[in-house]
């Protein structure tokens, strides 16, 4: 197909549009801001050599993608498949993506399809032995023929769209049963006991360290900035579990050190921020990128790029395998605080406790036009959060970076509020 | 006091389905061969440390004494003499009061013996029977009619309505009477009584119940307690209770972690955010469930308002590392 891209191909990787978008990133990341962490080297390079330079992250072995943390990736790793999250921030496809959508529809998915036509892709994961699509939103499940369409070999993960009732529950835990049966015969491996275990170790101690991260954020003032745990959080998606995990835990090691001696890495009355809704993904960081740019600090999230991809954990009562899936099952289920369930008080819960725990001052709330469901949220979480006292700004946006000058001026004049408002109570 | 907190953060860390199988262990040992060791803690047990076992038990089920008096002749039951069926009662709450259904979840023999049938299927590789909660919940209420007949058939007999030998008709068919004296190898009570009608009848019942409880322990963990007279029994005195299972709905992210461990099935634990006090009238308070969340303070065991053990991050990593089979990661 003529895609926009086709014109690009023939250039040096690292002159193509994507290279550069990405490099504009990444250089705001690292030069706009003193004092990174020596830790998040690790991660600056990785993205610069998988985003500016189009360096390889093939991996041995099935490879599959998913698109959205519903896909357990547990079982994926067991049977020695490596999964790749396909969820894309590039503004570049995002416009090569267009053709597949209609025109008020999700940046995200936009981009993926984008991605996912094109024949450059970035990161450059390799080819995919599957997809895993579970169905979430319409916009993803409509994707599914698309992606399909692409060539590529789609399964469609289903999803209930409520998550309340046991009947959710245990429709749920078959889908992800089936699941294992397409994995296995995928990979031709079988589920057992043993690799199921080290698989949901590795990620264990992935999520271990994430928390552990997490939790240096409740510090106050902060010792780590959003924008490098957004990036972080987004090296997941396609980053080696152990060598990722290695890596957070070195850079815990330097919070720890930094805490000790009293380092801030943001003013000492820099407002504190939760995030929440349409998720930050590299190289569409720019609105939690902006706030800190602007005198904030994004101190936690509520995004599923982050915290909801991270943060809730497995607990098993029966190390056998039958109770293991299911207990992975609702993990993947029970704490999810995606807005296309029916009911989600759930999210506007955990944006409290967040907001309560994490002494915050204000919540961003940033909606990609076109994403309905955190659209039509937005009402009721904002009169849970002006309840509660705690102001909040939505910002409706998408992957263009046409907005960043009135976006600036909003989020400072935001921020400012939020600093008289707590001069006042003071 | 800084001590007292360091152990408690110590103790939040703890392996506690180790720490309960020790425990349970201990108790089993002191009610069911207590006796032999010289340990009499009197007959208004609130646990099902039964009465049959004769000789070597370390003190007696208050259900037993409990319908024997209620099948007292009714000019007695409604004379003077019921003082004596009072200060019965108050010892069994107190009992009960000190430490709540922790009388379940850790202590009944009963109770330890579906644990160790569980273990053992566990070891078999056999997974545990999955059915529709829904109908399960209708089955558990059957508890509240056991606990009702076990007032009115004693009732009926003190009114002359029933013949004397329906007596102690829960004893007849607890599980309890056949299973526990056999670990002493007392045997007497595995046969069918024909001396009479009612005493054939319950007896037979009896040993059908048995044959339940070794098919339905295979399939479903604790599967006795659903239809335990006695649990329905606590629950409806369990409000003054000193220990007290607390839940705090906002730091709760409804993971469902609780649930997924819970011997009983219990949804509450789970869903509900509102509510404080979370003991359910099926909860053994076994508190495997406050050792499987990883919420810091979001389940909380009290004594007297003071919080013994309660869910932590840190425990439940190390808790589920274990389980996994890992050591810590690397610091």
């Amino acid at each position: 197909m003529n895609s926009p891209n086709a014109k690009t191909v023939a250039l040096p990787y690292n002159r193509s549009r994507q290279a550069r978008e990405a490099e504009t990133m990444l250089d705001h990341l690292t030069d706009d801001f003193d004092d990174n962490p020596a830790a998040m080297a690790y991660f600056y390079d990785l993205f610069r050599r998988a985003y500016c330079k189009g360096e390889s992250l093939e991996r041995e072995g099935v490879r599959v993608g998913t698109t959205c943390i519903h896909a357990p990736e547990e079982l994926i790793y067991a049977m020695g498949a490596t999964p790749v999250r396909l969820c894309n921030g590039s503004y570049h496809y995002d416009q090569v993506g267009a053709d597949f959508m209609p025109a008020k529809s999700c940046s995200l998915v936009k981009a993926t399809l984008g991605m996912l036509s094109s024949e450059n892709v970035i990161p450059k994961v390799g080819k995919l032995d599957l997809i895993v699509n579970p169905t979430t939103c319409d916009q993803k499940k409509k994707a599914s023929a698309m992606m399909a369409g692409m060539g590529h070999q789609v399964y469609d993960l289903e999803l209930p769209p409520a998550k309340e009732s046991e009947q959710a529950r245990v429709y749920w835990q078959r889908s992800v049963r089936e699941f294992a049966q397409q994995l296995r015969s995928l990979t031709g491996k079988k589920l057992t006991r043993k690799n199921l275990m080290a698989a949901m170790a590795r990620t264990g101690r992935a999520q271990a360290a994430f928390r552990t991260l997490h939790n240096f954020r409740r510090k106050s003032p902060s010792v780590v900035l959003g924008k490098d745990v957004f990036l972080i959080t987004n090296a997941y998606f396609f980053d080696d579990i152990e060598r990722w995990t290695e890596a957070v835990e070195k850079l815990n090691a330097e919070l720890v050190q930094r805490d000790k001696d009293g380092f801030c890495a943001a003013q000492k009355k820099a407002p504190r921020i939760l995030f929440t809704g349409s998720p930050p993904i590299f190289p569409n960081l720019k609105l939690p990128l902006l706030v800190e740019q602007s005198g904030g600090v994004v101190v936690a999230d509520e995004t599923c790029s982050a915290n909801r991809m991270l943060y809730d954990m497995t607990a098993v009562d029966e190390w056998l395998v039958n109770d293991m899936v299911d207990s992975l099952a609702d993990k993947y289920l029970k704490p999810c605080t995606c807005p296309i369930f029916t009911n989600n008080d759930d999210r506007i819960r955990r944006l409290l406790e967040l907001a309560k725990s994490f002494a915050v001052d204000g919540v961003v709330y940033q909606a990609f036009a076109g994403c309905q469901v955190y659209e039509m949220e937005q009402r009721s979480v904002a009169e849970a959060l002006n309840k509660e006292g705690i102001a909040m700004l939505y910002i409706e946006t998408d992957y263009s970076p046409d907005d960043m000058g009135q976006l600036t001026t909003r989020i400072e004049a935001f921020l400012e509020s939020l600093k008289s408002r707590k001069r006042k109570r003071a | 006091m800084s001590q007292l907190k360091k152990a408690k953060a110590a103790f939040d860390l703890i392996n506690w389905n180790r720490f309960r199988f020790w425990f349970q262990m201990s108790c089993f040992v002191l009610l069911v061969y207590g006796g032999y060791l010289g340990l009499d803690l009197g007959k208004h047990l609130p646990t099902f440390s039964c009465i049959y076992n004769t000789e070597a038990r370390g003190g007696a089920c208050y259900l037993s004494i409990l319908q024997h008096q209620m099948a007292w002749p009714w000019q007695k039951l409604f004379s003077v003499a019921a003082l004596t069926i009072l200060t019965g009662f108050l010892t069994f709450a107190a009992w009960f009061i000190a430490i709540n259904k922790l009388w379940c979840g850790l202590i009944c023999p009963l109770g330890t013996v579906q644990d160790w049938m569980t273990a053992l299927r566990r070891r078999l590789g056999v997974r545990y029977g999955r059915y529709t909660l829904g109908q399960f919940r209708v089955l558990a209420q059957i508890k509240y009619i056991l606990l009702a007949l076990m007032f009115l058939i004693p009732l009926g007999i003190g009114a002359g309505w029933f013949h004397k030998d329906w007596g102690l008709p829960f004893c007849m068919i607890c599980p309890a009477r056949m299973i526990i004296p056999a670990f002493d190898l007392n045997f007497t009570n595995w046969v069918v009584d024909f001396s009479t009608t009612p005493k054939m009848i319950l007896s037979s019942l009896g040993i059908v119940v048995v044959g339940l409880f070794f098919v339905g322990i295979f399939i479903k963990k604790r599967f006795f307690c659903f239809f335990c007279p006695m649990s329905a029994f606590l629950y409806l005195i369990s409000k003054p209770a000193l220990l007290t299972l607390k839940k705090d709905g906002d730091k709760c992210t409804r993971c469902g972690d609780c649930y997924t461990v819970c011997d009983m099935d219990i949804r509450e634990i789970a869903d509900e955010v509102k509510n404080p006090r979370i003991m359910m009238d099926d909860c053994t308070l076994c508190l495997k469930c406050v050792a499987a969340c990883p919420e810091p303070g979001a389940l909380k065991a009290n004594y007297a308002g003071i919080t013994f053990f309660e869910a932590t991050e840190a425990g439940f990593i190390k808790r589920s590392q274990k389980g996994i089979g890992l050591e810590q990661p690397k610091r």
